[in-house]
């Protein structure tokens, strides 16, 4: 394959020591997803490592997002975007291109979540929430705070969801999709996917009732 | 609109209902009570969901996901394995089943013949392997290990590499077990390698003292109280640790050195993946491959370091981690630091006094400017947002 034709680098050049400085490979910083197209994707397929890393920076914060927010454990988290990313780069050549690559995507990470609570359940807790306070509305706490213990219960609260609702809400918040994509990487129908996010939408409401105050303070 | 529009309320919430539709479902909850009332605990559900926060990856993943690939694209030790269909997983636990059947009924049947036999030609079963996570789920038709039997003792396995190390005060031969809260010693002349269950090896160099703490599906943890070992893990990030007198060092999936001194000191090197040392009452150091860190006892993790550091960037480090070098010292560590020394710099940050602080930063910002978001302000306010942002950058230059 041509240089020319491929073009996967970003190159950036850094100021600072030594005057211009150098050229420098940093695939991180500038990532983004538009520069994922058909061509990283082509290289991708052709085991071409430097592109296998485009992949990642463009993607890896997504898919650990939903990890972290579905197995509420750090270390749990990054396993499971190691999986994802692993089960990526080894069947990436399998990807044709008549599907949304982001759909293909989405479905080995809710893959990896849904397969990762059925395996570890059968030895560790998995999912198990970190213990809520139950005292946000009442504390009179800098606004900073009190959005990161209220984030900090809506987690502990969404840990304790079914996993196929856990799923549902992370997928729709995180990636925004729409029914229709959503039922494609569920794998169920658009009727499924808005039964899943009622119900589990009421339950987290349900759960965390005590919170309403403390949310829609100052509005 | 008669119908409740419950199953519609979520997508009314998001707006993915069409501009016609929506306006159905508006008009029947200025009507319908019950659907009202629903509609404000999907919105609650709603709301609450959107205080979640993004999290970024942390900046080790790439490393590890790299080092797993590496692995797969070697040349397989094991072989392709059976993979079996779903639907053919029934019949295969059924097969199974009736093969075990037959097995155990030949046996009861046919022992008359066999008692007079010695009892080793009775096959044991092999003992039960001690759990591990494996990083990827078990394939199909691979039955994942069993859980361990109470009353089992979980252990590793220990080849002798040279000398004579002891188990438990004893010689072993050319390999033994190292059981939960036994010792594995080796002198002048001994070296020892363990295996971490499925996840790697640990070799032991001579004169060290290491100890097993624990060894679980969810943490194998060693406790190195002199000298020194060579650790290679190819595990999922914090299944693997090791504690120190004055430190634990915890595996983010890497290969590293950790000696420890007769005053329990230590240094730790890491020579691939990432290590987090942690102490008690200081905030963790990450270190990185090609990085060095140096703990004391009471003091815990000094700052890490590269190991092309210049001497004279090095000894100050020393002076300012573990002898009160205070702010002379702090002048020759920003005076001497390279680019790649925006590690050091980075975890000094949230260990200098707040009056230092923004020359930490001002020379930090020098060598690498922190990305778009970061602020010198957030910074010198240790916003933990920011650090860490500003640590997922530098890992370019690290």
């Amino acid at each position: 394959m041509e240089e020319n034709e491929r073009q996967l680098r970003l190159t950036v050049a850094f100021e600072g020591e030594g005057g211009g400085g150098g050229v420098v490979t940093e695939p991180g910083a500038l990532m983004s997803e538009q520069a994922i197209d058909g061509r990283v994707i082509k290289a991708c397929q052709e085991g071409d490592r430097e592109a296998f890393r485009l992949l990642f920076e463009a993607y890896q914060d997504r898919a650990y997002s939903i990890a972290y927010h579905f197995s509420g454990d750090e270390a749990m988290a990054k396993d499971m975007t190691q999986q994802v990313f692993l089960k990526l780069f080894t069947s990436i050549r399998q990807f044709r291109h008549d599907a949304e690559f982001t759909t293909w995507l989405y479905r080995l990470v809710v893959n990896v979540c849904l397969d990762e609570h059925r395996r570890r359940r059968r030895f560790v807790p998995f999912g198990e929430a970190p213990e809520r306070s139950h005292g946000v509305a009442r504390r009179p706490v800098e606004e900073h705070y009190r959005r990161r213990e209220l984030a900090g219960e809506v987690q502990a609260a969404i840990a304790e969801l079914k996993p196929k609702l856990r799923i549902a809400i992370l997928l729709k918040y995180f990636e925004e999709l729409s029914y229709d994509e959503m039922a494609q990487v569920l794998g169920c129908s658009p009727g499924t996917v808005a039964s899943r996010l009622n119900r589990g939408h009421r339950m987290l409401a349900e759960k965390l009732a005590h919170l309403r105050g403390a949310l829609y303070a100052g509005e | 609109m008669k119908q409740h529009v419950g199953p519609q309320l979520t997508a009314y919430c998001y707006g993915e209902l069409a501009p016609e539709e929506a306006r159905q479902v508006g008009e029947h909850l200025l009507a319908c009570q019950r659907c009202r009332q629903e509609y404000e605990e999907v919105k609650l559900g709603v709301d609450l969901t959107a205080q979640l926060p993004a999290r970024p990856a942390p900046p080790s993943l790439w490393g590890q996901v790299e080092a797993r690939l590496e692995e797969t694209a070697a040349p397989a030790r094991r072989g392709p394995g059976l993979r079996f269909a779903p639907g053919w997983r029934p019949l295969a636990a059924l097969a199974a089943a009736l093969a075990l059947l037959f097995v155990g009924a030949f046996w009861y049947f046919s022992r008359p013949e066999r008692a007079a036999r010695p009892p080793e030609v009775v096959r044991q079963p092999a003992p039960p392997p001690v759990l591990s996570p494996s990083p990827s789920p078990p394939d199909a038709g691979r039955t994942p290990s069993p859980p361990r039997r109470p009353g089992t003792r979980a252990s590793f396995e220990v080849a002798r590499l040279d000398g004579s190390p002891k188990v438990a005060d004893s010689p072993i031969g050319a390999t033994g077990r190292l059981g939960v809260g036994e010792w594995l010693e080796t002198d002048a002349a001994s070296r020892a390698q363990i295996q971490v269950a499925d996840l790697g090896h640990v070799e032991v160099a001579p004169n060290s003292r290491i100890r097993l703490v624990t060894t679980r599906a969810t943490e194998h943890r060693l406790s190195l109280a002199r000298g020194r070992v060579e650790a290679q893990i190819l595990a999922p990030p914090r299944l693997f640790i090791v504690e120190t007198p004055s430190a634990i060092a915890v595996d983010l999936g890497c290969a590293y050195t950790l000696e420890v001194d007769e005053s329990g000191g230590s240094v730790l090197h890491v020579t691939s993946g990432y290590v987090e040392l942690e102490g008690r009452g200081r905030q963790s150091s990450y270190v990185p491959a090609g990085a060095l860190c140096a703990t004391r006892p009471g003091v815990g993790p000094g700052t890490p370091y590269f190991e092309d550091a210049t001497g004279a960037f090095r000894a100050a480090l020393g002076q300012f981690d573990f002898a009160r070098g205070g702010a002379r010292a702090l002048d020759t560590v920003l005076a001497a630091a390279r680019r790649r020394d925006t590690l050091t710099l980075w975890h000094l940050l949230e260990r200098v006094d707040a009056g230092e602080r923004g020359r930490v930063y001002d020379r930090l910002a020098e060598l690498f400017g922190p990305p778009d978001g970061v602020t010198r302000e957030g910074v010198l306010g240790l916003d933990p947002g920011m650090l860490e942002r500003y640590r997922q950058h530098l890992r370019w230059v690290w």
